[in-house]
């Protein structure tokens, strides 16, 4: 659906992005993670035309775009920015109006779309009246406003408290389930996101650091997993058998044995420490999460 | 392009919120309340008041205006970049199906309706007051009076438009806005006068006229000054003699241009900056 091709954005002598390439799929929903400054806004914009690249092509199936052409491009276009406080004298009804007017949207669609965010009891409120997770609710229905095919949010749970963060995937969940959408989100709270996309792409200093499902970057960083074993007592036994296993890491937290397994390691693990299970209450292994293989990657 | 759906949507927005906000309404009532003073105390210098003739007062009004309405004009329309960019909304502009233009003659068409209403309303009224105690035979040259006064508006208003693009930050345009105001209504005829004295008045006519339409608010002075005809002592310019040329077409014409080109210019400045 969407390529982009060796892009790259200078300011002055900053590299904002660099040589950056990577396809979107239609349907799927793309995280772009990386810290803050690392260039995730900075493609965001020039993957909807309002930022020129300094060189790189941007592909919609496959055909590069003309200036002419993003005016047809964005009619199916949702952009959600990171902070927008909008209009405090116009209500949450006309907000939407406004914006599907702007956008060629159907106007006998906003009351639905701001139900559908659930603002349906505030549709005649000022916006000036509104909570931040009220203007994020209101933010994303602007961006729904034009029954977009393609949906871009940035930093959408930004300033939002964890209920707030919830309901907002509650939402855009429901959205995906009616509609074919093609979502690309980004965020710098990975753990928020992982379980949400299909596939991520890690920026770092503009550069792109790896890009996939989370299956195919967890087993390319072959990163280790991690062991809790809740003692009964503290005792060397287990301990021992973790080190002469290979484990990692290894130390004692809160009555627990933590440590680092490599994942060939961890059926033999298991079998030897299964044979002391007199002297532990419970053990659990995790996988590493999306954070640790950003940070691994860094 | 002119009056797309978008562009409806942007200066119905913007009208509306100058209406709701009671800005044309405090505008037009000040307009109006400023008018008819400096209408019925015009001639208190000379020891005179009450409503004088009619191109006297207009010879009055106008220098009023020359300093209200830039003013006025130049922070209406200072804060179209720099409030959009405070809420985020520019963004969510940018990313729609409008074009630049689009986005720029919506702001300019909403703000220009408001601040001509305001000038229509407040002048009319005071105006009304007039005709009423000195007749309406002056009808005609109080109603261009009002039209030259709209246009000097939007002159400012476009160029307000300009100043916003080029300062993008709040602070800055309005520093830039308070030196533009100085600027056009006194230090550019201050500047001319002294042309004249370090000259000794050799600057030909031709040359001071056409330095002359390079202000607009002369502009502004000239085509009233023209609409009324003797009184050019009021205007400051009675040491000049306007060539044959300059007519009241050919100023009107100066005056869409000086309308026209800073929003040109507005617009391949917001195509440069903001789609770097």
């Amino acid at each position: 659906m969407l390529e982009l091709s060796e892009i790259s954005k200078n300011f002055g002598d900053v590299k904002a992005v660099d040589s950056v390439s990577l396809s979107i799929k239609e349907g799927e929903m793309l995280g772009l993670v990386g810290p803050n400054g690392s260039g995730k806004s900075t493609l965001l914009k020039i993957m909807l035309g309002i930022t020129r690249p300094s060189s790189g092509k941007v592909l919609f199936s496959g055909k590069e775009l003309a200036e002419k052409d993003w005016k047809e491009i964005r009619k199916k276009i949702g952009y959600m920015p990171e902070r927008v406080n909008f209009y405090d004298n116009l209500t949450g009804k006309e907000t939407i109006e406004l914006f599907a007017k702007i956008k060629g949207g159907d106007l006998g669609n906003v009351p639905g779309l701001l139900k559908k965010v659930g603002l349906e009891n505030a549709v005649d409120r000022r916006v000036g009246g509104y909570s931040k997770g009220m203007r994020q609710r209101l933010n994303l229905a602007q961006a729904l406003s034009n029954d977009p095919d393609f949906l871009v949010l940035d930093e959408p749970t930004s300033g939002l408290d964890p209920v707030g963060t919830k309901e907002f995937y509650n939402i855009l969940d429901d959205v995906r389930t009616r509609k074919k959408l093609t979502v690309i989100l980004s965020s710098h709270i990975l753990a928020e996101i992982e379980d949400k996309i299909d596939r991520v792409a890690v920026l770092k200093a503009g550069a792109l650091r790896a890009v996939g499902s989370l299956e195919e970057l967890y087993s390319g960083f072959n990163l280790p997993l991690k062991i809790s074993i809740a003692l009964k007592e503290k005792n060397g036994t287990l301990e021992e058998i973790l080190k002469r296993e290979g484990a990692k890491e290894i130390g004692y937290k809160d009555g627990h044995l933590t440590a680092s397994i490599q994942r060939e390691d961890k059926l033999r693990l298991l079998s030897a420490v299964m044979e002391k299970k007199e002297s532990f209450v419970d053990l659990s292994i995790r996988e590493p999460n999306l954070e640790e293989v950003f940070f691994g990657i860094h | 392009m002119v009056f797309t759906n978008a562009v409806r949507a942007i200066a119905h927005k913007e009208l509306s919120d100058k209406l709701k906000s009671k800005w044309v309404l405090v505008i037009a009532a000040g307009f109006a309340a400023l008018t008819i003073v400096i209408s019925y105390f015009g001639g208190a210098t000379a020891g005179v008041a009450g409503f004088r003739s009619i191109d006297a007062t207009i010879a009055s009004l106008t220098s009023l205006v020359t300093y209200f309405i830039p003013i006025l004009a130049l922070t209406l329309g200072g804060g179209i970049i720099a409030d959009e960019r405070d809420k985020g909304t520019l963004e969510i502009y940018l990313s729609s199906p409008i074009s630049i233009g689009e986005f720029i003659m919506g702001k300019f068409f909403g703000l220009a309706i408001a601040l001509a209403i305001s000038t229509l309303v407040g002048l009319g009224i005071s105006g009304a007051i007039l005709l009423i105690n000195l007749g309406f035979g002056a009808i005609g040259s109080y109603s261009i009076f009002m039209l030259n006064s709209v246009v000097l508006g939007l002159i400012f208003l476009s160029v307000s438009f300009l100043v916003s693009i080029l300062f993008n930050e709040r602070a800055r345009v309005i520093a830039f806005t308070v030196f533009l105001w100085l600027f056009f209504a006194v230090l550019y005829d201050l500047g001319l006068v002294g042309l004249l004295i370090i000259t000794k008045g050799t600057v030909g006519n031709e040359i001071f006229s056409t330095l002359l339409t390079l202000n607009p608010v002369d502009v502004y002075r000239i085509l009233n000054f023209l609409s009324i005809g003797e009184l050019k002592v009021f205007l400051g310019l009675a040491s000049v003699e306007l060539p044959s040329y300059m007519k009241t077409p050919v100023l009107w014409a100066v005056s869409l241009l000086w309308v026209v080109l800073p929003l040109i210019a507005s617009y391949r400045l917001f195509k440069r900056r903001y789609l770097a």
